[in-house]
């Protein structure tokens, strides 16, 4: 039993790992935590439905149509709000992302209304696999491997081109990588088109487990920004094993202590990583210089 | 003087502002005119509880084809409804906008135990009558208030009306109960926990979901190892749809036992793959899709007015707490004010039109709290397992273990 709830709770905490990810990427960038990354996830999951569901178009054509959405989605997103933000400190960017988020619900409930539906995948949700008597559905070996070719690829990008050089020096020395001539909101802008992309595979895969509505990601980004904080915030690393971690003690603590505070030992987690660790596994501790 | 004079013209204008709305209120054949009577009611339109919102456009279309087909003693009904997006404090709002702007006469439906808790103190206080709440909690008719005449079967009652079909018509033998942690969840966990009870048998797994969760794989793990023959779903269609994915992975196939409130066949075929064939679940009202004569053109009514929009249960159930309000209406005769609609709602008497059979009285607000329990079976194909039925277990006591 204990086998397949870690399994179970790899699989749940395959999305937590992408959104924290997600989360992540755009705080390491600019100590923002994007708390419009969900919706924005949802909005392009519902962009899959339209060209899957109503249009009846093929399985890839509505992933790659909603991964460029996504990539549009994120630089808009920047280009149109954050950038836009006089004298910006932490705390108005933050609540940019709350209002964008708000935007964003509103417009989902306007064009699709809030009728729950069904996102068709090619993966089943029922189909299963049983390795040693644990069993794991080919939605769910499809989500854990998603997660896992999405870091491989972002572990590629960050560290083997260009463009990925330069999002790194811009997110540890912002002001030393532009003298070097690097453009920091181009590079802010890029940072946000990738994470808006994650978060909309994210939706993708739990639209499936759960259902396609206006409040799906809601649960999810909350567990994913847990999850990133538990890694530390500023590691990427840290926010897909903090991910990980919390799929699997969610639901282990909720199979054999309670139920009925599963749900929060996502947040207990949190007050416990902030009182003994408070970078986080694998973070760096932050200092400001002052 | 002038400074006093800045300081008494407000006061002044105030005084008598409060003193023309307290005129121009009460009276007691408000939204009453030589031509028409005005209905409101209110529910989420819009956010998480959207899909509920069709009940309010099946009213609408209801009260279009009663006024087709002449109205309530050469009256029109004008009816108003405002959307609160489940949230209490909108609720509250717009309720006070269609008694204070809209001049209501009455109430009708009201969807849903928060909100409509939030008005329910504002209401009586204004006696406006109020038919059929929307939520089978026992606030609304225990104890019964004048002007508010209850149709919603109690969840408490339905929950035990489940679980004795499942002992003594199935031989149910191990019972397992998943419910939403609230008022509606915990009715039907209580009712069903009363029956069992008086059997000296006890659920062999409760287990509470929270309405956020969206992900109930332990929950599905604990189910599966209870080894339940039989599980009541207390839910919403969310999470109703995902922790029977989440048992079918496991390869784990109890016989379920569904609340009406999850009784949208179309809607519970489609978000769970089809996995809501042989579901049981309960009705308090003809089948949306049924040949029922009386339904087909309630059917027809809604299609014209709503072309795009999906007939389903909660269209439907707008028709059936609304014809309740509209046979009182009929009842009162064109001397109609409040009291006199009060008064017609209490000669009900096993009348029936497509829910239930409603009997109201003086001191009974509780109108009927007969289901019956149908069983899924594919698309939109259904068997109707029994007639309607109700259970005599102590509501006294459901409250007490309620609170």
């Amino acid at each position: 039993m204990t086998g397949q709830l870690i399994i179970s709770g790899l699989t749940i905490g395959s999305i937590y790992a992408m959104l924290a990810l997600a989360m992540s990427i755009i705080y390491k960038a600019s100590e923002i935590p994007n708390f419009a990354q969900g919706d924005m996830g949802m909005i392009s999951t519902y962009i899959a439905y339209m060209i899957l569901v109503v249009h009846g178009w093929p399985f890839w054509m509505a992933f790659a149509g909603a991964m460029i959405f996504a990539v549009i989605l994120g630089f808009l997103f920047e280009f149109l709000f954050i950038r836009r933000a006089k004298e910006p400190n932490i705390l108005n960017l933050i609540i940019v992302t709350l209002g964008f988020q708000l935007f964003l619900y509103g417009m989902t409930g306007w064009r699709w209304g809030s009728d729950q539906r069904r996102l068709g995948m090619p993966f089943s949700e029922t189909d299963t696999i049983n390795v040693g008597g644990v069993v794991i559905s080919h939605l769910g070996v499809a989500t854990i491997l998603t997660s896992i070719i999405i870091m491989v690829m972002l572990w590629f990008f960050l560290s083997r081109t260009k463009l990925g050089l330069a999002m790194k020096a811009v997110q540890q020395n912002p002001m030393a990588a532009e003298i070097n001539g690097i453009p920091k909101d181009r590079i802010l802008g890029i940072s946000f088109a990738i994470s808006s992309v994650i978060g909309a595979m994210a939706g993708m895969m739990i639209a499936p487990i759960t259902t396609l509505d206006p409040n799906m990601m809601w649960d999810p980004l909350m567990k994913g920004f847990a999850a990133a904080v538990l890694g530390g915030m500023t590691s990427l690393p840290g926010a897909i094993i903090g991910g990980y971690l919390l799929g699997i003690i969610e639901n282990l603590f909720g199979f054999y202590v309670s139920l009925e505070f599963k749900s929060v030992v996502a947040f207990l987690i949190i007050v416990l990583v902030l009182v003994f660790k408070p970078a986080g596994i694998l973070g760096h501790h932050y200092v400001r210089k002052v | 003087m002038m400074k006093y004079l800045n300081r008494i013209v407000p006061v002044l204008f105030i005084a008598a502002f409060t003193l023309f709305i307290a005129c121009e209120r009460g009276g007691d054949a408000t939204g009453v005119t030589e031509d028409e009577i005005v209905i409101g009611s209110w529910g989420p339109l819009t956010g998480p509880g959207a899909l509920w919102g069709n009940i309010l456009r099946g009213m609408d279309a209801y009260f279009d084809m009663v006024n087709e087909e002449g109205g309530i003693h050469g009256r029109n009904v004008r009816f108003v409804y405002r959307d609160d997006g489940y949230e209490p404090p909108r609720t509250v709002s717009a309720v006070r906008q269609m008694v204070q702007n809209d001049n209501v006469f009455a109430f009708v439906g009201g969807i849903g135990t928060a909100p409509s808790m939030a008005v329910k103190d504002y209401i009586i206080e204004n006696n406006i009558p109020w038919v059929g709440p929307l939520t089978g909690s026992t606030h609304f008719a225990y104890p019964p208030q004048e002007n508010i005449f209850a149709l919603f079967p109690l969840y408490a009652r339905e929950g035990a009306v489940h679980a004795e079909y499942a002992l003594d018509e199935l031989g149910a033998e191990r019972i397992a109960i998943i419910y939403q942690n609230d008022d509606y969840g915990r009715g039907g966990l209580i009712g069903a926990e009363m029956i069992l009870e008086e059997r000296g048998m006890d659920f062999v797994e409760r287990l509470s979901v929270e309405i956020t969760d969206s992900d109930l794989s332990s929950h599905a793990a604990r189910l599966r190892q209870s080894g339940a023959d039989m599980v009541m779903m207390w839910l919403l269609p969310r999470q109703a749809a995902i922790i029977m994915g989440n048992t079918a992975v496991l390869g784990y196939n109890p016989t379920w036992m569904a609340s009406s409130a999850l009784g949208d066949m179309g809607l519970m075929i489609d978000i769970t793959e089809g996995r809501w064939e042989g579901v049981l679940f309960s009705m308090f009202g003809e089948m949306p899709y049924s040949d029922h004569e009386q339904m087909q053109a309630y059917r027809a009514a809604f299609e014209k007015k709503y072309p795009d929009l999906r007939w389903g249960l909660f269209a439907s159930s707008g028709f059936v707490f609304a014809e309740v309000l509209v046979e009182g209406l009929e009842r009162a005769g064109r001397d109609l004010t409040r009291q006199s609609l009060i008064e017609a709602m209490e000669t009900f008497e096993g009348w029936q039109g497509v829910g239930a059979e409603v009997t109201f009285a003086p001191g009974v607000r509780q109108g009927s709290s007969s289901l019956y329990l149908v069983k899924a079976k594919g698309g939109l194909d259904y068997e109707i397992l029994t007639d309607f039925m109700d259970s005599d277990i102590d509501i006294d006591e459901a409250i007490r273990r309620l609170r």
